[in-house]
């Protein structure tokens, strides 16, 4: 059993963490060039803070979320708040659905994480594309989107693990074995 | 589950949500990207943005070449041949490189205009979202660097202005937005039209000069420049060269279709004009 001074500053550690992968992550997917095919980029931002929500619950997952939201909002010059509130609440809901009806495994948060960034891609596109009329939409999102939604896959799987793996590794000592 | 609706800790995440949506109305009513909160965490993403831009000179290359793996495999065989100690040249050195042959660039533009002051930024990074190439660069207000700046690459061609300014980071709007309007000039013809974004041409690098007469005499290879009208962008600033005239979809006017001198999707380093 963990003293509750170490408990915190192990639970302090995880967190600093996971906000160091999220500031690195958004780092990692505003860099030029970076993973780019085509038009298409990987979403890594997301499916960070998904894999946070799946792993430590639906409150913690949904604030983590809206930072990573306002953090991806300044980065892609956003109306402030929209990606924010949009990862606030996917990272809610996708937390209740593994908590009530998804195994945690790499395959079901594969497909979780590439449902939500379709729809936050799929959002954006319609904001910022398809209702300014703009040229092109659907071109647009047979070549962003759906490329990018594909893409975020092997991000997903990545940030699934390094999660997985940050989480077990300052789990909580409660003494039951 | 159920009871969770009854927590504290959902009426906390009701409240953030309630929050966002009100900054969300504030800043669309405001006109404004971005909050308080946000420049915050700008100010600590600028660092990784950097390392991350340095970084992916490498890792970024790699990745290129695996993409177009035919022409990695014939450039394979030339690139045996360079020096090894070229191969290991330290990203410093690079940088330090980069930033002479700009300012080498700089000391030619500024022969042209001696009065305008710049100041030399690297793009540091590019969102998958933005659609039109824009770029967020690693100088701020603490450099200079203030909104409606005009951006133009280490050659002297126009790119695009500066939309968000904060302390340690801009970001820059290209001239590939359909939002972004300058004043423009057909130098041989002195036609005079007005430069933007257009989504059709966006996605092949190029721009339009709209607002030509139908009869218009301009034609492909014209040079186009800047006026300086309406006081955001300097006079005579390089932009492109024209491509194709085509009729506007009125028939009314014609559309120069406008390659520019320097495509804003790959610019990596830029100077911001920030005052003339």
């Amino acid at each position: 059993m963990e003293s509750r001074r170490k408990r915190s500053r192990s639970q302090l550690l995880k967190w600093g963490c996971y906000v160091l992968a999220l500031f690195v992550c958004a780092a990692l997917q505003t860099t030029p060039g970076l993973f780019q095919l085509g038009q298409a980029k990987p979403l890594l931002v997301l499916p960070l803070c998904l894999a946070v929500a799946v792993f430590e619950g639906e409150f913690a997952g949904a604030l983590l979320g809206t930072v990573g939201g306002l953090l991806w909002d300044y980065a892609a010059g956003r109306t402030v708040g929209m990606l924010a509130l949009e990862l606030l609440l996917l990272c809610f809901g996708v937390s209740v659905l593994v908590q009530l009806y998804l195994q945690v495994n790499f395959g079901n948060f594969a497909a979780v994480s590439t449902t939500t960034a379709l729809v936050v891609l799929s959002l954006d596109w319609l904001f910022f594309y398809y209702m300014p009329g703009y040229a092109g939409a659907a071109l647009r999102y047979i070549a962003f989107v759906l490329p990018s939604a594909v893409l975020t896959i092997p991000a997903a799987l990545l940030a699934f693990w390094l999660v997985q793996r940050i989480h077990d590794g300052f789990g909580i000592d409660n003494g039951v074995v | 589950m159920k009871d969770f609706f009854d927590t504290w800790k959902f009426k906390i995440l009701v409240a953030v949500a309630v929050f966002l949506v009100g900054i969300m109305a504030y800043a669309g009513a405001n006109g404004r990207l971005t909050a308080a909160p946000q420049e915050l965490l700008g100010v600590i993403l600028t660092p990784f943005q950097k390392a991350a831009a340095v970084v992916s000179g490498g890792v970024g290359a790699v990745w290129e070449k695996y993409t177009s793996i035919d022409e990695v495999m014939e450039q394979n065989e030339q690139l045996e041949a360079e020096n090894a100690e070229l191969r290991q040249q330290m990203v410093d050195y690079d940088r330090i490189k980069a930033e002479n042959d700009a300012y080498k660039a700089l000391a030619n533009i500024q022969k042209k205009n001696s009065n305008a002051t710049y100041v030399s930024g690297f793009v540091i990074g590019r969102d998958p979202l933005d659609e039109f190439g824009g770029f967020t660069l690693d100088k701020g207000t603490a450099d200079g660097v203030a909104v409606n700046d005009a951006v133009i690459s280490d050659r002297g061609y126009l790119l695009g202005m500066v939309v968000e300014a904060d302390p340690t980071s801009c970001k820059v709007m290209t001239i590939l937005h359909p939002s972004f309007n300058a004043a423009g000039v057909v130098s041989r013809t002195r036609e005079n039209g007005i430069l933007n974004g257009n989504t059709t041409y966006a996605a092949d690098g190029l721009c339009t000069l709209t607002n030509l007469e139908r009869s218009t005499e301009t034609r492909a290879g014209d040079q186009v420049i800047t006026t300086g009208l309406g006081g955001v962008f300097p006079p005579d600033l390089l932009v492109g060269t024209v491509q194709d005239v085509v009729p506007e979809a009125s028939g009314k006017s014609s559309i120069a279709v406008v390659r520019p001198g320097v495509d804003p999707r790959t610019a990596k380093h830029v100077f911001i004009i920030t005052a003339y």
